[in-house]
């Protein structure tokens, strides 16, 4: 049982249908979801949530159905809508009081949590400040903060860093990275920012006019791509090339000494310096390159096969 | 997660039934009703015929009293059915005017705000969200309508020289059945209208004007159509005359100017179902996207 279940999900918005029997199982610790305008992320979280109802097929979060058990998983779930949506003639701590409450907690609790919850997002200071007082990287912070002050098994953060400053952002990044460290919170996080996605999650599902583009395991994409490599060399490359081979490298030689190849997990960059110095060849650069989300959203976006697909390299 | 600390931890301890949740909402819509200072002033207001009525009856059993200030028996009210009446009568305006300024602030404030798609992820259902907001509305209601009454009509009982109380039951009974009847519309209505205008100030006219307009418009049908019918549009009407019959008080001695209790009933409940299509239609997480 993954974390996101989806069987055959269709949801239909008047005549027009949004998300087109998507099939997949979402197990990653933190995942990415991606895709262009009108893709239908919005809406796999709204069904996720329990907004929608699904036409045909269904989604299960934690093993639950999203439509029939939604008051269950809504408990389970923190959601950071990507629009300000708050109650603006509260206090930072009123609300996510209110908000903690409505999740379940007692009333005790949920102030103590709110404070908690406050000061781990940043605005401890400013909490007893009203939230349509706040800026709007700070009132992205109350979003977040509402949406953890409960415990959470599964946040869903919708477009997290959107409109927030350098600074803001990496702060973001940061405290989503550390609620990952945590272990307790499986996150689900909407961006149009491939950086974003890249630096935090381990799976993405990239969605394209309602249909899985993609479902790929990030963390296996980096250890697989590991082992690519770009060199820049000097002297006899031929021979040099040669020797490689003979390690069981994949090994393609350029013009102006430059040399692409895969290697095998056994063999270690400094085994190509040793056979380097061997041979009298100067290594000038090393690039390890992997395939960035970049690559394979890009790649996403060009098939046009409706079926989901799990990208490799 | 400590404060001093500042980083996440899981929630281990224990949750609230899931029945409770609405109470919290009513609990947090009845603070946020009664944060404002108009509200108090209002109720405070609200509370003058109270005082009034509260003399009459002070005057009506202590004859020491009447004799100081000079009244007859003749002049002081009659303490029955018909003075609760009045009762009634007179605090189902201060209700409707305080529900055409609380509402407004329950229902317009969240969807000014935009913070349904927040609220209604919790595990809380749109049905729980209206009934929570209803009931911090209805409980505030109540403040100006039957518990005033109830206590007038204990405060009787007290100041009786003959038992007095339990013989006239009914009269308690037909008054917080009737002031029920009374808030439970005027809070469905003034959640309804609410949700569908995002100020709050217009909100609190279109309440005002959704009791009075149509009374207004009934009046002019029976008069133009000469037909008793147009009086189906006059709610503050339609509810005395529900009134009068719950507290056993004789109705209005013009035939035209009586309804059957059905045609009441039927069009408390037919307004009130429209508020709830109303209610339906907006109370939602996210716009319904069409075509």
């Amino acid at each position: 049982m993954g974390v996101i279940d989806l069987e055959g999900l269709e949801v239909r918005l008047g005549n027009r249908t949004v998300l087109d029997r998507l099939t997949g199982a979402l197990q990653g610790h933190v995942i990415g979801l991606l895709g262009p305008n009108g893709a239908g992320k919005s809406t796999l979280i709204n069904t996720l949530l329990g907004f929608h109802r699904p036409a045909r097929g269904s989604a299960h979060v934690f093993g639950l159905d999203t439509y029939r058990e939604r008051a269950q998983i809504r408990g389970a779930i923190g959601y950071m809508p990507e629009n300000d949506s708050f109650i603006g003639n509260m206090s930072g701590v009123r609300f996510v009081r209110y908000m903690a409450e409505l999740a379940g907690l007692p009333a005790a609790q949920a102030l103590e949590r709110a404070h908690e919850a406050l000061f781990c997002v940043g605005l401890g200071e400013v909490r007893y400040r009203k939230v349509n007082t706040y800026s709007l990287g700070m009132k992205q912070l109350i979003k977040l903060a509402q949406a953890l002050a409960h415990g959470p098994r599964l946040l869903i953060l919708d477009e997290p860093t959107n409109g927030l400053d350098p600074i803001a952002r990496l702060r973001m990044i940061q405290l989503i990275k550390d609620i990952r460290k945590e272990g307790s919170v499986r996150l689900l996080i909407s961006s149009h920012l491939l950086t974003d996605i890249d630096e935090t999650c381990d799976e993405v599902l990239i969605l394209k006019r309602g249909r899985i583009a993609a479902l790929c395991n990030l963390e296996a994409e980096r250890r697989s791509n590991r082992s690519f490599m770009e060199l820049e060399t000097v002297g006899a490359t031929e021979q040099f090339s040669v020797r490689i081979r003979g390690l069981g490298c994949e090994c393609a030689c350029f013009p102006g000494g430059r040399i692409k190849l895969v290697i095998p997990d056994h063999i270690e960059a400094r085994d190509l310096y040793v056979i380097a110095s061997e041979q009298g060849v100067q290594i000038r650069r090393m690039n390890q390159r992997r395939d960035s989300l970049e690559d394979i959203f890009l790649r996403a976006m060009d098939h046009e096969s409706a079926g989901p697909a799990n990208v490799s390299l | 997660m400590s404060v001093y600390k500042r980083n996440y931890r899981a929630y281990t301890g224990k949750l609230t039934p899931a029945w409770t949740r609405i109470f919290v909402l009513a609990r947090y819509g009845y603070a946020e009703a009664w944060s404002s200072r108009i509200t108090v002033g209002m109720f405070t207001l609200s509370m003058v015929p109270c005082l009034v009525f509260l003399f009459a009856i002070y005057f009506a059993n202590n004859p020491v009293a009447r004799l100081l200030l000079g009244l007859r028996p003749q002049n002081v009210l009659a303490i029955n059915a018909a003075f609760f009446i009045n009762v009634l009568a007179a605090q189902s305006v201060p209700a409707l005017i305080l529900a055409s300024w609380i509402a407004p602030r329950l229902i317009t404030f969240d969807l000014a705000d935009d913070a349904l798609p927040i609220l209604l992820s919790h595990p809380i259902s749109r049905f729980g969200y209206v009934f929570g907001k209803w009931l911090a509305l209805f409980a505030s209601l109540s403040l100006v309508t039957w518990i005033p009454a109830l206590l007038l009509f204990a405060y009787q009982g007290y100041s009786s020289p003959q038992p007095w109380a339990l013989s006239h039951l009914p009269i308690a009974g037909g008054m917080v059945a009737g002031a029920v009847i009374w808030i439970a519309f005027l809070s469905l209505l003034g959640l309804a209208l609410s949700s569908w205008v995002k100020w709050r100030v217009v909100a609190t006219g279109a309440i005002i004007a959704a009791i009075l307009v149509p009374a207004g418009v009934g009046g002019i049908v029976s008069a133009v159509l000469r037909t008793r019918w147009g009086l189906l549009l006059n709610f503050p009407y339609m509810i005395s005359l529900l009134w009068q019959r719950l507290l056993g008080v004789p109705g209005p001695f013009n035939s035209k100017a009586s309804l059957p209790t059905a045609a009441i009933t039927a069009m408390f409940t037919l307004a009130c179902l429209l508020c709830v299509a109303m209610l339906y239609a907006r109370i939602r997480a996210r716009e319904v996207v069409r075509g």
